[in-house]
């Protein structure tokens, strides 16, 4: 499919201590990691641990206060606008909830990239629309309007629109998030079709156990704004660090009040969006 | 019916699909052919290949055909396992193009809706408006306040501004039609009759429809949108009584004292260009405002201010409660409520003026 990422054995994504701040509140502490080719890198830990800030960040829309972010041996914080959006490009962003432009039908959303950039006919576009919106099982919605589908309808369209350029890696934001498990699992299953059949890198950020027991290579879990574990599956439901152990066996926190302190009152920072 | 036979090359990618697409369409395919694709020599296909794939069945099933394909192995059986549904799915038809007879009859069922919406909005509000601050349940007292300050002590600088430039531009251009003949004094009629009348009432309502009744329809928009709206019904409380009485009686009583205010700032500005360019004492050309104020057009100004405020209120209202949709709704919303309050209030106005030309006067 893309035999130039595939013989290539470099990391996607390398992170390198990353440090963020909200005004003078630190978010994230010193955040090192790498995503490789083709696998499916979850993101996880509780809400406000700076999860949707660290994904802002590795797509661009937020700079940090000091660390590394190399996409493909580029340093992206060290880009001017231009050369950033030139980077975006090649990524793919599915929002939570959708992130679609309400003033357009679903074929429109998806053909938007494509027309802007996608470097396509004008005479495939209308068949590539209805192919990649077949891909996501929304086929029968072209003509339809954002307002007029189910959430789970407006995630995949979301990821229709997010793979319209074919971009080789694919950022995530709670994707089974308010979904029941029927659909919540399609979407997992949609998510490794589409890892196996275009070898696209995903970079998720959830906290759904079941959705990350099915489809994740590795798990980095943040908590308080630090790395407190990178592994795979097996390694983090054995891990000895009693987060981690909290966090799979869903055990409830005794100390919420204690942590939201400590943290910064920054709680509210993932559901503000 | 022999099936026609299209062998795929090896590698599926957009340019061998468009030259895949060119050669398909070269073959006459009947009503009940098939078009079959042959696959085994295909190890990879992206999503460009697979669309143009898409493309060419489009095509035959436009002819009435179908397309099948045989061969596929490996990533390739996968890719088409996924797409299977969007090659065997009918055709879909774009949206059907409505005539001109049917858009006039969707027109009006639309238009009837919403005027029965409006009016039962109006009965509502009314209602709850009267009853409520008397009924001593469940009226805001606290909201109502905050709105009174928000619609009418926050208006007060740009009414002022908007009425006392007015003013000063009445002033002027009466002025160089009067002064030729000498009759520069009674512009200061002109301006206290003007402003008594008319002006002060219409200027003041156009500020406050920009003003507030952008941000009724917005606020009101926003929170259908949010499922704010819901929230209060699933409470079980009336939207009307909650949410457009305190605002309907905020502006209407704020609006008379908005208005008053209009027409001293009118005539201030006329004044300001009376004493200073045509050079008439103040003491003269204030005799000559009041002898030209009279209650019974200070009232006219008054009394439409008052309609103007349940108009730009309501239409404010409606128009929020109606939004379809996400962020456009909303914006598309609060234009159609400006444009309608200014529209609404001009042809108020040319009723009051009808009425006081036949009626009263």
């Amino acid at each position: 499919m893309y035999p130039d990422d595939s013989k290539t054995k470099d990391p996607v994504i390398r992170v390198e201590n990353l440090v963020t701040h909200y005004g003078d509140t630190p978010i994230l502490k010193d955040v090192s990691f790498s995503v490789e080719r083709g696998e499916i890198f979850v993101i996880i830990g509780g809400s406000g641990c700076g999860k949707t800030t660290l994904l802002k960040h590795m797509t661009g829309l937020l700079s940090p206060t000091s660390g590394k972010i190399v996409h493909n041996g580029t340093d992206i914080t060290l880009l001017d606008e231009e050369e950033l959006t030139r980077v975006q490009r090649n990524i793919g962003i599915a929002f939570q909830s959708g992130g679609l432009f309400n003033s357009m039908t679903l074929g429109d959303n998806v053909a938007l990239p494509l027309r802007e950039y996608g470097k396509v006919g004008e005479d495939l576009i209308p068949s590539l629309v209805r192919f990649k919106l077949n891909l996501v099982g929304l086929g029968a919605a072209e003509h339809l309007m954002p307002d007029e589908l189910s959430g789970g309808m407006r995630k995949r369209a979301g990821l229709a629109r997010a793979i319209a350029l074919d971009p080789p890696v694919i950022y995530f934001d709670e994707p089974s998030a308010g979904l029941d498990p029927i659909i919540a699992s399609g979407l997992d299953d949609l998510i490794l079709n589409l890892r196996r059949l275009l070898g696209i890198t995903f970079i998720i950020v959830t906290h759904e156990l079941d959705s990350i027991r099915k489809i994740s290579d590795r798990i980095l879990m943040l908590d308080q704004g630090s790395a407190i574990f990178l592994g795979t599956l097996a390694e983090a439901e054995s891990s000895a660090v009693p987060r981690v152990r909290q966090f799979f066996e869903r055990r409830a926190d005794e100390y919420i009040a204690q942590r939201g302190m400590v943290s910064g009152g920054h709680e509210d920072e993932e559901g503000a969006e | 019916m022999t099936p026609i036979r299209i062998p795929v090359p090896e590698e599926l990618t957009q340019e061998t699909g468009r030259a895949l697409h060119r050669s398909a369409r070269e073959h006459a395919l009947q009503q009940g052919g098939v078009l079959l694709v042959d696959l085994s020599n295909t190890r990879t296909m992206d999503a460009r290949g697979g669309a143009w794939l898409l493309a060419i069945a489009e095509w035959a099933k436009a002819r009435g055909g179908e397309l099948t394909w045989e061969g596929a192995s490996g990533q390739v059986a996968e890719f088409m396992e996924l797409v299977e549904p969007g090659l065997k799915a009918a055709l879909r038809k774009k949206p059907r193009h409505v005539g001109l007879l049917e858009n006039l009859g969707d027109a009006t069922i639309r238009a009837a809706a919403e005027v029965r919406e409006f009016l039962n909005l109006l009965v509502d509000a009314i209602y709850w408006t009267i009853l409520a601050p008397f009924s001593g349940r469940g009226f805001r007292w606290g909201l109502l306040l905050d709105e009174m300050h928000e619609m009418g002590v926050r208006a007060v600088r740009i009414n002022f501004m908007m009425n006392f430039l007015l003013g000063l531009t009445i002033a002027m251009l009466s002025a160089a039609q009067l002064r030729t003949f000498g009759l520069g004094i009674y512009v200061a009629d002109l301006v206290m009759i003007g402003f008594a009348r008319e002006l002060a009432a219409v200027m003041t309502a156009v500020v406050v429809a920009a003003r507030t009744g952008a941000a009724i329809a917005a606020e009101l928009a926003t929170m259908k949108v949010q499922e704010e709206i819901d929230a209060l019904r699933g409470m079980g409380l009336n939207v009307p009584q909650f949410l457009v009485a305190p605002k309907l009686l905020a502006l209407t009583l704020v609006m008379p004292c908005l208005v008053s205010l209009g027409m001293l700032s009118g005539i201030a500005g006329g004044m300001i260009w009376g004493v200073f360019v045509l050079d008439i004492r103040p003491e003269a050309w204030l005799n000559e405002t009041l002898g030209a104020a009279k209650l019974k057009d200070i009232f006219q100004g008054l009394f439409k201010g008052f309609f103007f405020a349940t108009v730009i209120v309501l239409i404010g209202c409606h128009n929020g409660l109606r939004v379809e949709g996400g962020s456009r709704g909303v914006g598309l919303m609060t234009t159609r409520a400006v444009v309608q309050d200014i529209f609404l209030i001009i042809v108020v106005d040319m009723l009051f003026a009808l009425f006081f030309y036949y009626v009263v006067d």
